[in-house]
């Protein structure tokens, strides 16, 4: 039992959990309301109904994606600040796909999946480029490349890819066959979901049992060790970024394919950026970040209901997880790199 | 002829006014990382100088005092990442993206409760043209200031001392620790007057994300002037006539959404082109752990 308590992932998810309680206490005291009540407005909207149970799910989904994108560059010493944009770009690249390939299910869905996957992919890539040739800053490079990816995307879908049968800021809504299936009937929890679990499970053996993986490790907590052993950093670095960038942009289309059905450029409420936290709370391991991103898609869909049902502005959430990721940014992992 | 002069003169204005809250920022970011802390939150020290000024010159009724509560939000915004890249040795780009989630839902929340209403605040007391323009001159006085500051003081010697070296500066009798810390904090508050000049100068209320990504814009004007405050500055006029033009060629028929990317591009390419030229401060971004703490 000692030992539990020793594991760091049991003592951050202990940390994550003063700040939600404690800073959400006080918030919802500022607003006027009992936090008993505020909380539980915030667990029945997660937890209350199937579809809102499944609404969570949705929400975690959203997150687990990005999260496990920033889990591989983190651990490769690379700071990817930039899943943001690149669940944007995802999405943008899988609502075009989407309605301008028709196919069969199958085929369509996978074509928007890639579509998504190589839009995210090459935007990471772009920061990994600059990092391996150029040495650029890579945080700078990915925050830069956020706000360009707004832009591009909002120029996009309102200039060249307007298609008439569509608003303002979005693509036209996609064929059927483009759209992810339910696993829960009349709820927007699709495949997605299972597709992120798999993803994760995956994920977890590569970073343990593939030279990739040992390659991101070593490049991450040794790099003047890993060059000396003939590893080329910046062959790691641009990977790296590509695969954490595709990941995240698989997450924008999973957003636009399953849950939207087109693309929007509002189709991120900023989950690029609470994905740093679900990852950190998850120590870098894709299952434990399985675990965060269901305890953070509880608070991200909580919020609304409680917002709704208590009255208190649903912000707040944002500012408890800032706090979660300023709380655990002590990680050994990623600070071990810092000059090359 | 008259008609290029006011042109030049409108596009010259143009880009001091885009520039001014640029300026500030990246001066805060430079005294940062002179002393070896990277503040990635200076969009979040700019929001809460935006936000604590509108409020509190809503409520006092003066502009001046929403300033300076602005700019004491941006210094206690930057005191928790002072304290985590100091004391606890803390990851600061980690650190410093959670002060920018903090500050933007912190001030999205506190719209709600205290006016009530999400998006924007009422409009309050603002500083008018004339103190828009005693921000702009304050802007390139605190530049002037803090490169004196940096490269003709003791204390300037010290800030620098721990952002190349701060094992060597601690030998000779300087803390690290509490130089960084003080020196982020300082930073917070210069950063803060850019939120401030946004909402009170700029405009006359607070509107979420109105700093717009700003402060990451500053971020790069650090790096483009060569971590010198005088180089920033360069820099953020540089960004500032890019925004000013923006608004020219946009009546010329090129969309409006190139026009605001191209600060970011051009820091894109200012990034990789002066990557290998120039050198941050040796021990920027690292965090400085004290001998006798280490096991």
């Amino acid at each position: 039992m000692a030992a539990f308590f020793k594991l760091r992932i049991v003592r951050d998810l202990g940390v994550a959990l003063i700040v939600v309680f404690g800073v959400g206490s006080i918030a919802m005291l500022l607003a006027r309301v009992s936090p008993i009540d505020g909380f539980s407005a915030l667990f029945d909207g997660a937890f209350g109904t199937t579809s809102e149970f499944a609404e969570t799910l949705v929400s975690a989904t959203a997150l687990l994606f990005p999260a496990l994108g920033i889990a591989l560059s983190f651990r490769a010493g690379l700071f990817n600040i930039g899943a943001e944009g690149q669940i944007i770009l995802g999405g943008l690249a899988a609502g075009v796909a989407g309605y301008l390939v028709p196919g069969p299910p199958v085929v369509s869905i996978v074509v928007t999946l890639l579509a998504g996957a190589a839009a995210g992919g090459i935007w990471g890539g772009i920061a990994g480029y600059l990092k391996a040739k150029f040495n650029a800053n890579e945080v700078i490079a990915t925050l830069m490349l956020n706000v360009v990816a707004v832009l591009f995307a909002t120029y996009c879908v309102n200039g060249p890819l307007h298609f008439p049968s569509a608003n303002e800021g979005e693509t036209p809504l996609l064929a059927r066959t483009a759209w992810l299936p339910t696993i829960i009937p009349d709820t927007r929890l699709t495949i997605a979901f299972v597709i992120a679990v798999l993803l994760a499970i995956a994920l977890r053996f590569v970073f343990t049992r593939t030279v990739f993986g040992y390659e991101l490790r070593a490049a991450g907590e040794a790099p003047d060790a890993a060059r000396r052993a003939g590893i080329d950093l910046g062959r790691v670095a641009v990977l790296a970024m590509t695969c954490s960038g595709a990941i995240a942009g698989v997450g924008g289309a999973t957003i636009v394919t399953g849950v939207l059905h087109r693309f929007n450029t509002g189709l991120s409420p900023g989950y690029g950026f609470v994905a740093i936290a679900v990852a950190l709370v998850g120590n870098l391991e894709p299952l434990w970040i399985g675990v965060a991103a269901f305890a953070f898609g509880i608070l991200q869909n909580g919020a609304l209901s409680m917002q709704a049902e208590a009255n208190v502005p649903r912000d707040i959430v944002n500012v408890i997880e800032g706090l979660v990721i300023i709380a655990l940014a002590g990680r050994r992992v990623i600070s071990a790199r810092r000059s090359t | 002829m008259n008609e290029t002069l006011a042109a030049l003169a409108a596009i010259t204005v143009l880009t001091l006014v885009k520039a001014t809250p640029l300026i500030f920022a990246a001066l805060g970011g430079v005294l940062g990382e002179r002393s070896g802390v990277v503040n990635i939150g200076l969009e979040g020290v700019m929001t809460a100088g935006a936000f604590a000024a509108v409020i509190v010159s809503g409520a006092t009724g003066s502009a001046i005092a929403g300033a300076i509560a602005g700019v004491l939000a941006g210094a206690a915004l930057a005191a928790i990442l002072a304290f985590v890249a100091t004391r606890l040795a803390y990851d600061q780009i980690v650190a410093g993206t959670g002060v920018n989630i903090v500050a933007l839902g912190g001030a999205a929340f506190g719209l709600v409760l205290i006016y009530g209403q999400p998006g924007a605040s009422h409009e309050v007391p603002a500083f008018g043209p004339a103190g828009e323009r005693v921000l702009t001159i304050l802007a390139f006085v605190l530049a002037v200031a803090l490169a004196l500051f940096l490269s003709r003081t003791p204390w300037g010697l010290r800030v620098r001392a721990c952002g190349e070296n701060p094992r060597a500066a601690a030998a000779a009798g300087i803390d690290p620790l509490r130089t960084r810390f003080w020196a982020v904090i300082a930073g917070g508050a210069i950063a803060a007057l850019g939120g401030v000049y946004l909402s009170l100068a700029e405009l006359d209320l607070y509107s979420d994300g109105m700093t717009a990504g700003r402060g990451y814009i500053a971020l790069a004007a650090v790096i483009f002037g060569r971590w010198s405050p005088i180089g920033a500055t360069g820099a953020a006029l540089f960004f500032g006539f890019f925004s000013a033009l923006q608004y020219t060629l946009q009546r010329a028929g090129i969309p409006s959404e190139l026009m605001q990317a191209l600060p970011y591009l051009a820091a894109l390419v200012a990034l990789a082109g002066f990557a290998g030229r120039v050198r941050a401060p040796a021990a920027d971004g690292v965090p400085y752990v004290p001998d006798n703490v280490r096991a």
